[in-house]
């Protein structure tokens, strides 16, 4: 049981580190998706979605190199640290960051939408400059489907495996996420302890998705009676 | 005063329009697509113009040449959009103190409060965006704009959203506040009734192109007969609430509400401010002084002007205030009559529509 609060603790280390690079860094590519015009946005715009597509594991596989003493990441680590990253929770964070970048972008790319561009044009001639306008009108506008995003970002790391056991490894009490640590517990016969396990992650599964399903129909109920104007 | 010289190209469409305006009230006028809403925009910033340059009392905002461009939101023009844009997550309070807020102490030369008083919102402060009607959200949006005590304020079609009694009565509230602050506003519209009513000047801009930059009723009547397309035009004008009988009320208008009109019984108390409405259709032209009619209204004036194209008219008529008049070319020719001749409008009282100001 002692075991169980450490892995979920580690768990929950992970996928929340993970989230606090995802919001802001998923905000900027939104951001630049929805409102901004420029040469390669459909190459970020599939650069960024890209982890969904691809097996989990082939993200760990490159991520495993870059964070590796010959990729960049590696090298800048080994200068300040005087290690690499790799096996590490750190590499485990930055695997669940990638792997639900998308969803989080794809969220917030939604929320953005819903806000009517003219209030930012009217807000700017009121004098109000570009971030001020993002946060007094832009985000307060569109915080349901920010946080809902941010959940969805959230229990993705949290459940994330393939990607996290080839960068981080499955290291008891340094690495071992919940995922991980089921899949060593199924792999040893130990199925109780593995149901144990399993039983938090739906719990926590659940209770995420009902909490993001609610702020998403709000926002859409909200978003419907703030486009009034015309009589 | 304002002065620009803006080009933007764009998806095949040019704009190309320069003017000085003075600190009146300039109505920019043109068919929809004619450039108008791009023009205010490359005022206000919103819009990066492709070439040219704009100066705001002095203040060079943007200029190609010389490399200049001013962010929005240190440009002190205000800017009144069609549906109000208000920000639905804030109250009227709070709307109406959003860009005064971000002023200086001592550049806050208006009181929102005073402000939000003046253009009778003081009820209506804890209320949201939503819960207004037209009228109300578009008094707050003039309210938002006014509190920033800028140099300049845009109208972009600020009456197209709102039915006929709510946009008498927007338009005396700009009226008031343009005698009150003396703030030069550039007002965009397709409605020739509103610009007469409000403007002391109008440009015509069509195709991206100004035609014309005149007196209101002179440049687009003028350019509206020529072009046989004229809406149905009102006289919009403010009056004040006179005597009532059982069946009758008296409104004053004109200049100094000198001029007594007779309209339907109206409920309301003499010395009521009110906006009165009369089609030019509605209106007949005598030359002589007409006996023993039922129409109530049989008013004295004088022609100061006449356009005439493809057989329809329609006179200028000084009664104390400007009416437009429409008529055919026989009428006209029948009653012989041109400019300086005295002329009396005749109008029945149930042709009056008699708007809350």
């Amino acid at each position: 049981m002692n075991s169980d609060i450490s892995i979920v603790a580690l768990s929950l280390q992970i996928a929340l580190i993970a989230t606090a690079v995802t919001l802001p860094l998923g905000m900027l590519l939104a951001w630049l998706l929805v409102r901004k015009k420029f040469r390669g946005k459909f190459v970020l715009d599939v650069v960024v979605s890209l982890p969904l597509a691809l097996p989990p594991v082939v993200i760990g596989y490159a991520l495993l190199w870059l964070v590796g003493s010959n990729g960049w990441i590696g090298q800048v680590s080994k200068s300040l640290f005087g290690s690499t990253l790799a096996f590490t929770w750190i590499a485990a964070a930055l695997a669940a960051a990638i792997v639900s970048l998308p969803l989080v972008v794809r969220s917030f790319a939604a929320a953005l939408s819903g806000v009517d561009t003219r209030l930012e044009v009217a807000a700017r001639g009121l004098g109000s400059g570009p971030w001020r306008t993002f946060f007094t009108v832009t985000l307060p506008l569109a915080y349901r489907g920010v946080i809902a995003g941010g959940l969805l970002g959230f229990v993705r790391a949290l459940s994330e495996f393939g990607a996290t056991i080839v960068v981080a490894g499955n290291i008891q009490g340094r690495t071992q996420t919940v995922p991980s640590a089921i899949f060593t517990r199924i792999s040893a016969g130990d199925t109780d302890a593995a149901w144990r396990l399993a039983l938090v992650s739906v719990v926590l599964g659940v209770a995420a998705l009902a909490v993001h399903n609610w702020l998403i129909k709000r926002s859409a109920n909200g978003n419907e009676s703030t486009s009034g104007g015309a009589q | 005063m304002i002065s620009f010289d803006v080009q933007l190209l764009r998806d095949g469409f040019t704009l190309d329009v320069s003017a000085e305006l003075d600190d009146g009230i300039t109505a920019v006028f043109g068919p929809s697509g004619a450039g108008k809403s791009s023009l205010l925009n490359c005022i206000a910033g919103s819009v990066h113009p492709t070439g040219g340059s704009i100066q705001i009392d002095g203040h060079k905002v943007y200029s190609a040449t010389e490399k200049i461009w001013v962010a929005p939101e240190n440009r002190r023009i205000g800017t009144v959009y069609q549906d109000g844009a208000l920000f639905p997550h804030l109250d009227v309070r709070r709307n109406i103190e959003f860009g005064w807020r971000l002023l200086p102490e001592n550049e806050r030369r208006l009181d929102p409060l005073e402000v939000a008083e003046f253009l009778g919102l003081a009820h209506l402060l804890e209320r949201k965006p939503n819960d207004l009607s037209g009228g109300e959200r578009q008094r707050v949006a003039i309210a938002r704009a006014l509190a920033t005590s800028p140099n300049l304020l845009l109208l972009d079609e600020p009456l197209a959203s709102l039915d006929g009694a709510r946009r008498g009565s927007i338009l005396n509230y700009l009226k008031r506040v343009h005698a009150e602050f003396k703030m030069p506003m550039v007002y965009v519209s397709h409605s020739i009734s509103e610009v007469v009513s409000i403007a002391s000047k109008a440009m015509l801009i069509r195709d991206g192109k100004v035609e014309g930059y005149d007196r209101p009723s002179a440049l687009l009547l003028g350019a509206a007969t020529a072009g046989g397309d004229v809406d149905s035009f009102q006289n919009i004008v403010d009056g004040v609430i006179g005597e009532s009988t059982d069946h009758l009320t008296t409104v004053q208008i004109g200049e100094s509400f000198s001029v007594n009109i007779s309209t339907r019984h109206q409920n309301k108390t003499p010395g009521e401010r009110v906006v009165v409405s009369i089609g030019a259709n509605q209106i007949i032209l005598a030359a002589g002084e007409p006996q023993n009619l039922s129409a109530r209204n049989i008013i004295k004036g004088v022609v100061t002007e006449i356009w005439s194209k493809q057989g329809k008219v329609f006179t200028e008529v000084d009664i104390g205030h400007k009416y437009i008049v429409e008529l055919t070319e026989n009428a006209l020719k029948d009653l012989g009559i041109s400019v300086g001749n005295d002329v009396f409008l005749v109008f029945k009282s149930s042709s009056v529509d008699v708007f809350d100001a």
